[in-house]
């Protein structure tokens, strides 16, 4: 709750493992961090940037993570240490600029990648494993196992980068991202005595010698594989690498990252400490091998405990190979056996499933009976679904959207992007978001949906988007969508916000990471000026928007754009502008169930300021959830849903 | 006459989905679930009600004749081809305003105004066309809100939607003026009453218009449009024989169109219609033929419709006069081959002559004797 | 070494709510707290779009001086606070046992969808036959007495604290609270604080 960057060495904080990274990356003295918000890694950037007058950092919200890679690059390029932090589909943006500067090399300053990946996707709109990105590019990998462990790291990680001349990525999940724990701090760095300064480096006799441009490139590929062998020696000696446990374990253990205490806390559960080691790996590319070698051949039984790909599980089955006939007789479990599954989070309570059928060990975690009746109590439970927050205006745009569809009468359909309103591939957008893919998608799919008319395509095609979404991925898209003439309309739903993650700002919002004032780019002028059509709407007058969606569906052109502007909810009530109405439902007008009604506010509309009150048989406000937003008296086909203006 | 156990999903697929919608606007009078939008029902979400009013009330779903007519004309459904008439004549406005926005002789709109004036009624439910003459449901309160309402669109115009502008509570009395489909589905919501929306009691009068057939808005006003400024047409009309048009009057001039080429907007539905001169109402009115331009046909079915119409006499605001036999026998030969086709098409489509579809309760007599090829 | 004892090693102490109640940042107070207290913990709460109207857990694991994972085991937790009663059920569900202590806010949060809300007693009996202790303790009420139902997790904090099931006591907690809402917020919280400690006392 004090600042990050407080001067307290030794001090014990209770610090989430996005803000360890933060205090880390402070501790190493790096002077720029710039990232895109995306769950679970959203609060790294913020924490440094609270303290980066102080620390004199330069923190940004890049437009995307590729350009947030090429920020962090040029700083190392100038001999400044540089953070750069993203969710797993980061990693996917970013890489084609990793892969080059790879080639090229960084500069005398060392630069990490912090990565989060989230198994379960509990944040996400996919499930993916960005370990092998790291080691597709020829990166080093570390694995965080704790916040502790997270901020020691990404210190560290600094050394390795500058031993090596490459990007070190450290890697964590959600898990890791989020749990607070313990850590205590270490020293703040010296006050920076070097000027940045960019040594164009060029050997025209010697280009192995250059900087910053590659080629020949096979000439400067071998060198890349050079510096991840120096890396592997170092990771061999690494004290991130721990065993723990007896000489000559029945059952080795080989674990990372988050998954270290679900192994250790299983075997204590179990009570096999004296049966089980465990080897746990905090760098796990390249593998230190004489390492992992060294314990392959004091045991019978490996098994891997890693979230998602068995991507230690591999590399150790690869070394297991080479050494032949020394591991002949080894036993693997893991992905490969079924133990554990390559997708969903795993669990304490998973590993000791898979150590029991290893085993054939017996766990009872409660009484049976007491089971049982847990097992009876909980069908009572309702099943919660995700939903917009009361009084989100992406409520009355999908609202609008569902009935302008169905007027037009022709199958139309929106393609969805990523965002709070990608629920509505759900109930609560009414069902509306027809297509799901990667920031920037929606646009994107919608340009090739409006190019099929020459094969008797007549679908109306809309594309939604958010403010944040829309600076980060969509212009590419709505650029072709002019040039290619496509026929589809985009919109826009501008709530001045990035919500979903947290409501970082964002080049619409006039606001800096640090707090500071920013220009504006103009969303509307901007879409404008490549020559797109456009309108703004407000989502609550249903009315006005139902409408120009009608006009904009029925038109014959390349890419046109309705900005759906209204401000998020919970940015008015953080900017404590006062609710506009309070509302109230009149029993004696509502219909509830009955014919002519059917519960449409309840049922449909799905607002949870609204709640059914089954004893009555009526519809009703819920004071505490209600925000006076108004939208459900406009839905109400009997009017029974009373606005009042809050004077 | 309850229907056990249909809503809107039944509906769909007995009526809409199934070609019979004729464009009433009865489903939607009280439900927010689905609207009239350019000639279409348009379901925006899904009722998951078992026993929905749109399915009782629909003209096209399984209908009583016998306990309808006898709800609303106090008689059983019976053989007579232009349906129950206590009178039957011709009479026209005596108002020059009323003649000049009139389609014929601008009966319906002198007995609506005086009904209105005399707070016999509240408020009309009946149609008007809006800029680009597409006719939509309307709820008029006064004279000049009824004069705007003059005139034919030939159009299906969903004029019971209008209906949904009345809140539950109302007291209002009020007028209906429709077509045979939309008559027969207020008839059928007296006869079993609508749950939750306005009661249809306070109908203290309908007005029926005689329809052979009706275009459909989505497909015929993009037609209109290619053919002059839909905002500067003044009337439409479809002179009796031996004519075989149908003209559009604009300010500057006229055209006129072969019937043929109009066919393909003619709403399909309207084959299965055996009701030319709206039945169940309590006043019918229609053109009088090109022998008798500027004059109605009026069929008197009623005591209420009886005495409307003698008052507007008393006041000399309407004048009538007999209609000549040959002109009467023509019109029940019409109205009769109208039944006869009608049963004609709605077997060919069941597939089988003894289901007629949404006609029901009536006996066997009465059945033979409209069926007799 | 931490100067007061811990009943279990490790403690498993888990607030379980839904998004919007302030559940994190109850969560955030116990957890510095007991690191004052010269504990290790280690918290976790659920993030990210389970926040918009869903299910929303923090799990706080407690011990004298090893680094555990957050997430209690299947039957294992010792203490739940339940912000909501539905999700106080659904926790015992997965965690619960017989000797379980919970501290519960009997106000219901409807689902949204229209899905039905069960009967409220039968929910508050099933909690009560699934713990060794259960207290309810009327936090939403107060709070819209209060004038705003965000007071309940204030409300809860105080009733927890108050009813002595961690090793954290009021002292401890109340600069904590301070450096979080300076100056006049401080009060109203503080008001809503001792509440909580009311309630629990003769719950």
């Amino acid at each position: 709750m004090a600042s990050i960057a407080m001067d307290k060495p030794g001090a014990t904080a209770l610090l989430m493992g996005n803000e360890a990274v933060a205090r880390g990356a402070i501790e190493a003295g790096i002077g720029v961090a710039a990232a895109y918000p995306g769950s679970p890694t959203s609060e790294v950037l913020p924490t440094i940037a609270g303290a980066a007058e102080e620390m004199n950092i330069h923190a940004e919200w890049s437009s995307n993570e590729k350009v947030a890679t090429e920020v962090a690059a040029a700083a190392s390029f100038a001999g400044i240490r540089s953070l750069s932090i993203m969710k797993q589909n980061g990693a996917n943006v970013a890489a084609d600029f990793i892969v080059n500067v790879n080639m090229t090399g960084i500069g005398e300053a060392g630069m990490v990648i912090f990565i989060s990946d989230d198994p379960g996707g509990m944040t996400s709109n996919n499930e993916e494993d960005s370990r092998t990105i790291t080691k597709w590019l020829d990166n080093p990998l570390m694995e965080a196992s704790s916040a502790q462990e997270a901020k020691d790291m990404v210190k560290w990680a600094y050394e390795v980068s500058e031993a090596v001349n490459l990007v070190v990525f450290v890697r964590g999940v959600t898990r890791l991202s989020y749990t607070k724990g313990n850590v205590i701090l270490g020293e703040l760095p010296e006050k920076r005595e070097k000027k940045a300064y960019f040594p164009a480096i060029w050997d025209m006799y010697n280009p192995v010698k250059s900087k910053f441009t590659s080629g020949p490139f096979p000439v400067f590929h071998k060198p890349l594989h050079e510096k991840l062998e120096k890396a592997r020696a170092i990771f061999e000696t690494s004290t991130f690498n721990r065993y723990m446990g007896p000489e000559n374990p029945e059952l080795l253990i080989i674990t990372c990252g988050a998954c270290t205490s679900y192994s250790t806390e299983a075997v204590e559960a179990l009570d096999v400490g004296h049966r089980i080691g465990i080897l746990k790996l905090g760098t796990t590319w390249p593998l230190p091998e004489k390492l992992v070698g060294k314990y392959l051949t004091s045991t019978k039984k490996v098994f891997f405990v890693e979230e998602m790909d068995p991507f230690v599980e591999r590399s150790v089955m690869e070394l297991a190979a080479s050494m032949l006939p020394e591991t002949s007789e080894l036993a693997f479990y893991g992905k490969r056996s079924g133990h554990l599954t390559p997708y969903n989070e795993q669990s304490t309570d998973l590993v000791i499933e898979a150590l029991r059928d290893i085993l054939g060990l017996s766990y009872q975690p409660r009484d049976l009976n007491y089971e049982k009746e847990a097992e009876e109590a909980v069908k009572l439970v309702p099943h919660r679904p995700i939903n917009m927050c009361a009084g989100c205006p992406h409520r009355a745009t999908f609202w609008a959207i569902k009935n302008a569809i169905k007027l037009d009468g022709r199958n139309g359909f929106t393609c969805g992007d990523i965002g709070c309103y990608s629920m509505a591939f759900a109930g609560p957008g009414f069902f509306q978001a027809r297509t799901m893919h990667a920031m920037g998608s929606g646009a994107g799919v919608a340009n090739g949906f409006g190019n099929l008319k020459q094969f008797g395509f007549d679908q109306p095609v809309l594309a939604v988007t958010g403010d944040s979404t829309f600076y980060h991925a969509v212009l590419p898209a709505l650029v072709n969508g002019v040039y290619n003439k496509s026929n589809f309309t985009l919109l826009i739903l501008d709530n001045s916000a990035t919500a979903m993650t947290g409501f970082q700002p964002h080049p619409g919002t006039g606001e800096l990471a640090t707090g500071e004032p920013a220009p504006v780019v103009d969303m509307e002028a901007l879409c404008r000026s490549v020559g797109a059509e456009v309108r703004v709407c407000d989502p609550f007058d249903l009315e006005d928007t139902t409408k120009t969606l009608l006009e904009m569906m029925r038109k014959e052109s390349g890419a046109r754009v309705i900005i759906m502007r209204r401000m998020c909810e919970l940015v008015r009530a953080k900017r404590k502008i006062p609710r506009p109405y309070t509302m109230h439902v009149d029993p004696g007008k509502c219909l509830g169930d009955s014919c002519g009604c059917d519960r449409l506010c309840t049922r449909i509309l799905g607002c949870p300021g609204l709640m059914w009150d089954s004893e009555a048989g009526k519809a009703a406000i819920d004071e505490a959830l209600c925000v006076g937003c108004g939208l459900c008296a406009d839905i109400c086909p009997v009017g029974a849903i009373i606005r009042e203006e809050v004077s | 006459m309850s229907s056990n156990g249909r809503g809107s999903r039944k509906l769909i697929e007995d009526v809409i989905g199934a070609g019979l919608c004729t464009g009433c606007g009865a489903c939607v009078t009280g439900c927010p679930y689905m609207v009239a939008y350019e000639g279409r029902i348009v379901v925006l979400d899904k009722c998951t009600v078992e026993d929905g009013d749109c399915y009782k009330h629909c003209p096209r779903t399984q209908t009583d004749m016998n306990a309808v007519s006898e709800k609303v004309l106090g008689v059983p459904y019976g053989a007579e081809e232009v349906g129950h008439a206590l009178k039957i004549h011709m009479a026209r406005s005596t108002d020059d305003q009323i003649k000049q926005k009139a389609q014929d002789g601008g009966t319906v709109t002198t007995l609506l105004a005086l009904a209105l004036d005399e707070g016999i009624i509240d408020a009309v439910v009946c149609t008007r066309m809006d800029e680009d003459k597409v006719p939509h449901g309307y709820l008029a309160r006064s004279r000049d809100e009824l004069l705007q309402c003059a005139g034919s669109s030939y159009e299906a115009s969903f004029a019971l939607e209008a209906y949904r502008k009345i809140p539950h509570e109302s007291t209002d009395k009020l007028a209906v003026v429709g077509l045979g489909c939309e008559t027969e589905a207020l008839a059928k919501m007296k006869t079993d009453l609508p749950i939750n929306s306005v009661n249809p009691d306070h109908v203290q009068l309908t007005v029926g218009l005689f329809c052979g057939w009706a275009l459909r808005s989505n497909t015929f006003h993009p037609f209109l449009r290619g053919l002059c400024d839909p905002s500067q047409a003044v009337k439409f009309d479809i002179p009796h024989t031996p004519h075989y048009t149908f003209d559009v009057y604009t300010s500057s001039e006229t055209k006129s169109l072969s019937l043929d080429e109009i066919r393909p907007y003619i709403n399909p539905a309207c084959q299965y219609c055996w009701d030319m001169t709206a039945e169940f109402s309590d006043i019918s009115v229609g053109s009088a033929g090109s022998k008798f331009p500027g004059w109605n046909t009026v069929i008197i079915r009623t005591g209420t419709g009886a005495k409307l119409v003698e008052l507007a006499e008393k006041k000399g605001i309407m004048e009538t006069q007999p209609l000549p036999e040959w002109r009467l026998s023509h019109l029940k030969t019409v109205a009769l081959n109208r039944k006869r086709t009608a049963f004609k098409n709605i077997t060919e489509k069941t597939g089988d002559k003894n289901d007629l579809l949404y006609v029901g309760g009536l006996s066997e007599g009465v059945i033979d004797k409209l069926r007799e090829d | 070494m931490a100067a007061k004892t811990l009943p279990k090693e490790p403690f498993n102490f888990i607030v379980a709510g839904v998004g919007g109640q302030g559940n994190v940042l109850l969560s955030a107070f116990v957890g510095t707290a007991l690191i004052k207290e010269g504990f290790m913990v280690s918290v976790a709460d659920t993030f990210g779009v389970s926040q918009r109207g869903g299910s929303v857990t923090s799990h706080i694991k407690i011990s004298k001086e090893t680094p555990y994972s957050s997430v209690t085991l299947k039957g294992k937790a010792d203490v739940i606070l339940g912000m909501e009663p539905v999700e106080t059920l659904r926790t015992l569900g997965e965690f619960g046992n017989p000797q379980v202590i919970s501290i519960v806010n009997p106000r219901p949060v409807h689902p949204s969808g229209g899905v039905a809300y069960p009967d409220l007693e039968e929910v508050k009996q099933a909690i009560v036959r699934l713990c060794a202790q259960t207290k309810f303790v009327n936090a939403t009420e107060e709070a819209l007495k209060m004038g705003n139902p965000i007071y309940t997790n204030i409300i809860l904090l105080g009733a927890l604290i108050g009813a002595s099931v961690l090793p954290v006591d009021k002292e401890t907690v109340m600069p904590i609270l301070e450096e979080r809402f300076p100056g006049e917020l401080f009060d109203i919280n503080l008001k809503a604080f001792n509440k909580g400690m009311e309630l629990i006392a003769s719950a």
